[in-house]
């Protein structure tokens, strides 16, 4: 074959040519019948605007919006589809995960731990990476919130309106008092487990275990004393528990176990059931028992047969 | 191909060498802004309330200068000194040269400041707004029809391989890159959904497909056989890894897509071709080797050819590692994490980026008719970015498979951060390697283009 400059500039934009129409133009006519999906709703202005800072701010190369079929963590409860990214301009799917997924994030957390969170996101993760974004402000903070819990559309605005009758509950609650918060709080754990002591003994490595989860997960809300003064206290409301506060009130372990997997909607206070298996829990329930609440009741009857680990 | 290595008296080679400077330049600020980014993986507190310091707004800067402000400028200045030896005339105008040169540059500086103060379309390698991108755009076409009238005005009937890719390059690079910024859209640069995505992807690959790669292979066609005083292997070989490149490499985007609702038949379109790029791969690098078999002694004395050879062994990891990538199996490990920055470095820095500080090397006595300012300081910046590239696919590769396997095995992001602290860790320390081979570089590069003679003179 003989190279003339014609052969070359026009052979390669003919491929070029071909090549765009295979996998652009058709693709683009094959996907532009897409209709809305299920649980899509347009944005409102506000935020758009949050999505712009999200955007300007960089947020995309660190957090994906795109649940895949293998994915476990936030959001995988639902599979993206093509019609939730319908009016995405630009699509933000990312291509790093350093962060979460955000699809889902709408109505995971309220707007007070967002906050919190933004201001430094080591107050509420104290493992975090992400940087802190002070400088844009509580107004903008407020904006880039309300993208963030828009985040997943339908299902983030059934998310959002149920933390937000929570919310109300658990201030109304801590307003009556210590007496009636710490009881509200408990009665609102199914009744099963409110009289299940700790099942497992504190052993000496079992607390040193509980107290690095403490550091690794609790300590930005609850505080280095367990007196929630913790440095994300001045941004939420009602502000963490103060756990000296539950000595002779109730407490067992069976409720700290419950209230960390499950988390309580509506304040900060997050589930962990997917951050933290069964022993885990446990471990860090004694720790917080023992060095904070001063009142533990692990390995104490009731608790079934013997785990083969005890000595 | 010439043989004849003196200068044409003529000749002033002003492009050249002006692209020279703006790759050594811009390759230092490329790099220490990967720098700090990687530190604030590690403390994310340390610039605090600097806003353009974030490193969410240094990522952008760093990948756009490191793709157009160090390698793409690199492989150019070295063009713009073979394109016209191998023609046999003269460059057809180097003050249409130096205007591409200072557009680039403007170009440059407004894209730092812009993704600095937060004015980006969000969209990867197309992050640019639109008078950014319409300048960008002109520089290439600018590019292409110097290249083209020099082609035009030439002495020498036959075109050489290299002079295939360098006109391909620039124009097809021009056509992509509007495309894939939407340039026709000032606003947003942007489809809406998943077109959006399919689109960029086509362009964000063709990045490497039809800008980085013609371009090193362009320069490595010229220099490994200057290097070997051999003719080249085979010109089968050439057209082979030429038309197959072009053809393959344009539809693999979409294996950045393959967990994500796109059609299944461009996944498939897309597997199938990230496969069939072994073809244009080693037409290519069979084609070098066998030009360089019994020859590496006098590869390993020019400092030029040293680079440009351990960039094609580059090349040759980072495309088996992207055909793997493009396996869905491997995959859905390997995507969203650190494997996948660990690819990105072994191709643009180990493969790209040492075969453009090749051409450099290997071009700057040729174009100055003294020697380098210093053979020390080029190797020493070569074993810097060797052990750099090295030890960035090793730790980025094991932390990315750490991410990946424990993400599948139901393992929370924020789980994992701690595991991977500590090749963060490394990864700023490799950083660090990084850039000061960037400042040894830029320091040798300038010295041998400006000031003293060299040690050897």
């Amino acid at each position: 074959m003989k190279m003339t400059a014609t052969a070359i500039v026009s052979g390669s934009l003919l491929i070029l040519i071909a090549v765009v129409s295979v996998v652009v133009i058709l693709p683009y006519a094959d996907t532009s019948k897409t209709i809305p999906s299920d649980l899509f709703r347009t944005r409102t202005s506000v935020e758009k605007k949050g999505r712009a800072l999200y955007i300007s701010n960089g947020c995309v190369y660190c957090h994906t919006q795109s649940i895949r079929a293998v994915d476990w963590g936030l959001g995988a409860e639902r599979i993206a589809q093509a019609g939730d990214y319908l009016k995405d301009r630009p699509i933000l799917l990312g291509s790093q995960r350093t962060g979460p997924d955000l699809s889902q994030e709408g109505g995971e957390h309220p707007d007070d731990w967002h906050l919190a969170h933004f201001i430094n996101p080591r107050f509420t993760r104290p493992l975090s990476i992400m940087p802190p974004f002070k400088f844009l402000k509580e107004k903008n903070i407020d904006i880039l919130t309300r993208y963030v819990q828009g985040l997943g559309m339908k299902n983030a605005d059934k998310r959002v309106e149920r933390q937000k009758l929570w919310k109300q509950k658990t201030i109304d609650a801590y307003e009556s008092g210590v007496d009636q918060n710490v009881a509200w709080i408990h009665e609102n754990v199914p009744k099963g487990w409110r009289n299940i002591p700790t099942p497992y003994p504190a052993t000496d490595a079992g607390l040193a275990r509980g107290r690095k989860i403490y550091q690794d997960f609790c300590f930005g809300c609850h505080g280095p004393v367990g007196d929630g003064m913790g440095p994300a206290q001045p941004y939420i409301y009602p502000p963490p528990l103060n756990f000296t506060t539950l000595k002779g009130r109730g407490i067992s372990g069976g409720i700290i176990y419950y209230q960390i997997m499950n988390g309580i909607t509506g304040t900060a206070m997050p589930y962990f059931k997917r951050e933290l298996e069964s022993e885990k829990i446990w471990d860090v329930g004694n720790f917080i028992a023992k060095y904070f609440i001063d009142q533990i009741d692990a390995d104490m009857e009731p608790k079934g047969i013997d785990a083969s680990y005890e000595p | 191909m010439p043989e004849n290595l003196t200068r044409p008296n003529t000749a002033t080679y002003l492009t050249a060498k002006g692209f020279c400077l703006t790759s050594a330049a811009w390759m230092m600020v490329a790099t220490l802004a990967g720098l700090v980014a990687a530190i604030e993986l590690v403390a994310p507190d340390l610039t605090g309330n600097i806003t353009w310091l974030l490193f969410s707004r240094l990522r952008p800067i760093h990948v756009n200068l490191v793709l157009f402000g160090f390698v793409t400028p690199g492989l150019l200045a070295s063009a713009f000194y073979f394109v016209p030896r191998l023609l046999r005339t003269q460059l057809y105008s180097e003050k249409l040269g130096i205007v591409t040169i200072v557009l680039w540059n403007i170009a440059l500086i407004a894209l730092v400041i812009t993704l600095g103060a937060g004015f980006t379309q969000g969209r990867e390698y197309a992050e640019m707004i639109w008078p950014i991108d319409v300048g960008i755009v002109l520089v290439f076409i600018l590019i292409f029809f110097n290249f083209a009238m020099t082609v035009k005005n030439r002495k020498e009937k036959i075109l050489y391989v290299s002079v295939w890719y360098v006109l391909a390059a620039t124009i097809l690079t021009a056509c992509t890159y509007a495309m894939g910024n939407v340039i026709w859209q000032p606003d947003s640069g942007a489809l809406s959904g998943i077109p959006d995505a399919i689109l960029l992807w086509f362009y964000g690959h063709n990045v490497f497909g039809l800008l980085l790669t013609p371009l090193s292979a362009a320069t490595a066609y010229y220099i490994i056989p200057q290097v070997c005083r051999s003719p080249l292997y085979s010109h089968t070989l050439s057209l082979l890894g030429f038309w197959a490149l072009i053809v393959i490499y344009t539809h693999i985007g979409t294996h950045h897509l393959l967990q994500v609702p796109v059609p299944t038949w461009l996944k498939v379109v897309a597997i199938v071709d990230s496969i069939a790029m072994v073809i244009p791969v080693m037409a290519f690098l069979i084609n070098i080797w066998y030009t360089a078999r019994g020859k590496l002694g006098l590869i390993h004395e020019d400092i030029g050819g040293k680079f440009v050879f351990t960039g094609t062994v580059m090349y040759f990891i980072v495309s088996i590692r992207g055909s793997m990538m493009s396996l869905p199996d491997v995959q859905r490990v390997t995507h969203f994490s650190h494997w996948v920055v660990g690819h990105a470095h072994v191709g643009v820095l180990g493969f790209a980026g040492m075969i453009a500080l090749g051409g450099l090397y290997f071009t700057i006595p040729r174009i100055t008719g003294k020697p380098l300012f210093s053979r020390f300081l080029a190797d020493l910046q070569f074993w810097m970015i060797v052990i750099g590239v090295a030890g960035f696919t090793i730790v980025l590769t094991i932390s990315g498979l750490i991410q990946g396997n424990a993400w599948l095995n139901g393992e929370t992001v924020y789980r994992i951060l701690p595991q991977i602290h500590i090749y963060n860790v490394v990864r700023a320390s490799l950083g660090l390697l990084i850039f000061l081979a960037s400042i040894a570089g830029c320091y040798n590069i300038f010295r041998s283009l400006f000031l003293t003679s060299g040690e050897n003179s």
